[in-house]
């Protein structure tokens, strides 16, 4: 049963300190840290390819609108539901509707645990990128040393996966404020730095000026087409990672005194600030080096092709490329490092809230990780299975996280847990509309739109088929195991968790 | 550059990293926690 308490005053300090025993240091700590979690290689690698291919202007019209129709709603609804309960999502979203929702949160935690397994490969890939550029440069043909470093079976993006997921977990293994945070303080400020510095060096470099009319002139016609909107809505979701259950993991780390709608904006501000430096660097250069027809190719190569084929090249054709190659792959890690803290700390409070100690949580989430994650740095095709079933189950999870303020009541919800006398900055009624209205909606559209995309594009054949790596078939297979899994111990779990959240 | 170009370019950067460093502004004035 929900227990259903709004606000109540001043807070239990005691209860609070014992149930979480940290908090963030201060507001900078919270807003930079869950600015970590949200900028990621989805800003780097996706937002370029995927603005410029959809209308440039005319998609960043849509982008933006879906930052406040799904993204910063989905955030605000994290850090209440995260700050209120105390716990990670498996519990909090049970705390919130009822034990026999538990389920659902936790879906939405290990969704993004299986995400971890094989985001903590790309991380690898990126540190690895970082040391060939720093040290002996690229050889010549970067086509043929990106395939030959991700052959099935290589052993070199297995040792970097085992790196990146060592590194998040010594990170994670310190606590919130010496480890958590402290790396973020310093992390996000120079990525960001990295960032700006190049996109000044792609804008000044000749001809990239047809890159900027590229990302910018808006191509009004585009704005017709639903696939332009479906685009945008997928980019904001993904890049901001509104209902992944990070931010929520965050916010049981803050204090009661904290607003959370100031934050919330920060955080989608600041990502999509990140995306568009991204795709200014990268458009830039690719249209400043490169003739029309090329460019239109490189950006159309996806994810890995721009960025581990096209921008080394890119790169080797400019002035002290070199050097900003290394910068380019420095602020992409940095991207990638500090949102897989994120979703270490996400599996290790799961853990926690079943009663284990942080010592012993981060531990065991890395000997899991490293293994789950050993079929993707193994086989890029099994990576880009996981990539699509649980990037696309994201979107569940952000659904699963609207409909637990449905179920809530989503006017009780803005007017009892967000509008409290911390708040400075109340929201108004169209946060009703949004989360019971709008979200579900958008949230059908993308199934639909990437169902779709199955079925006629990627997979006409086989898309029914669950052993075919961009079916239908697959997602609704591993979904429909972890849900009936998650069901079937939905008592169990939450049992657990509600008994030590009350002790 | 052309017009629409260079009119899209300041709205977004103007909207985006304008509210970002508004955001950042109003954190900063809230002081710590």
């Amino acid at each position: 049963m929900a227990k259903g308490i709004g606000y109540q005053g001043e807070p239990d300090i005691e209860r609070e300190m014992a149930k979480t025993r940290e908090y963030f240091s201060s507001r900078w700590g919270l807003v930079l840290t869950a600015l970590g979690m949200a900028v990621g290689t989805g800003n780097v690698w996706r937002f370029p390819r995927v603005a410029a291919a959809n209308g440039g202007g005319a998609f960043l019209i849509a982008w933006l609108l879906f930052m406040m129709t799904w993204s910063v709603p989905l955030v605000i609804a994290e850090f209440v539901i995260g700050k209120r309960a105390r716990q990670g999502p498996a519990g909090a979203l049970g705390q919130l509707i009822g034990k026999k929702y538990n389920w659902m949160g936790a879906f939405v935690g290990l969704c993004t645990c299986f995400i971890m397994f094989y985001y903590s490969v790309v991380t690898g890939w990126c540190l690895k990128y970082v040391l060939l550029s720093a040290t002996t440069g690229f050889p010549e043909d970067p086509e043929t040393f990106w395939k030959a470093f991700t052959r099935t079976g290589h052993w070199e993006p297995i040792l970097f996966h085992l790196l990146a997921m060592m590194a998040a977990c010594g990170i994670v293994s310190r606590g919130i404020v010496s480890g958590i945070e402290r790396t973020n303080r310093i992390l996000i400020p120079l990525l960001f730095l990295l960032l700006i510095g190049a996109a000044l060096r792609a804008v000044t470099l000749p001809g990239a000026v047809t890159g900027l009319n590229y990302l910018f002139t808006p191509d009004w016609r585009q704005l017709a087409h639903y696939r332009i909107w479906l685009e945008a809505l997928s980019q904001s979701a993904w890049s901001v990672g509104a209902g992944w259950g990070l931010i929520l993991t965050y916010a049981v780390y803050m204090r009661e005194r904290e607003d959370v709608v100031l934050s919330s904006f920060t955080v989608g501000f600041g990502d999509y600030a990140a995306s568009l430096l991204a795709g200014i660097a990268v458009i830039c250069t690719v249209f400043a080096v490169l003739p029309q027809t090329e460019a239109l190719r490189a950006l159309g190569a996806g994810n890995q092709g721009l960025t581990f084929i096209w921008i080394p090249r890119l790169f080797s054709r400019i002035p002290a490329g070199r050097f900003f190659l290394s910068v380019f792959f420095l602020a992409l890690s940095f991207a990638a490092i500090s949102s897989l803290i994120a979703m270490v700390e996400l599996a290790a409070r799961m853990l926690i809230d079943l009663g284990m100690t942080r010592r012993r949580a981060v531990p065991l989430v890395g000997l899991i990780g490293f293994s789950l994650g050993l079929p993707s740095a193994y086989s890029l095709r099994i990576f880009d299975n996981q990539d699509w079933v649980w990037g696309l189950g994201l979107t569940v999870s952000g659904f699963f996280i609207a409909f637990a303020v449905i179920k809530f009541g989503a006017g009780r919800f803005r007017r009892e847990l967000i509008n409290t006398p911390y708040e400075p900055y109340p929201v108004g009624r169209w946060y009703e509309f949004v989360m019971a209205r709008l979200i579900p909606l958008e949230f059908a559209a993308l199934i639909t739109w990437w169902f779709y995309q199955a079925i006629t594009v990627y997979d006409p054949e086989g898309w029914w088929n669950p052993f075919h790596a961009f079916s239908v078939g697959t997602c609704l297979l591993q979904w429909g195991i972890l849900i009936v899994v998650l069901m079937m111990v939905n008592r169990q779990w939450a049992h657990r968790v509600f008994e030590l959240a009350e002790a | 550059m052309k017009t629409s170009g260079i009119i899209m370019m300041i709205l977004m950067l103007g909207l985006v990293w304008g509210g970002f460093l508004y955001c950042l502004i109003l954190t900063a004035r809230r002081g710590r926690s």
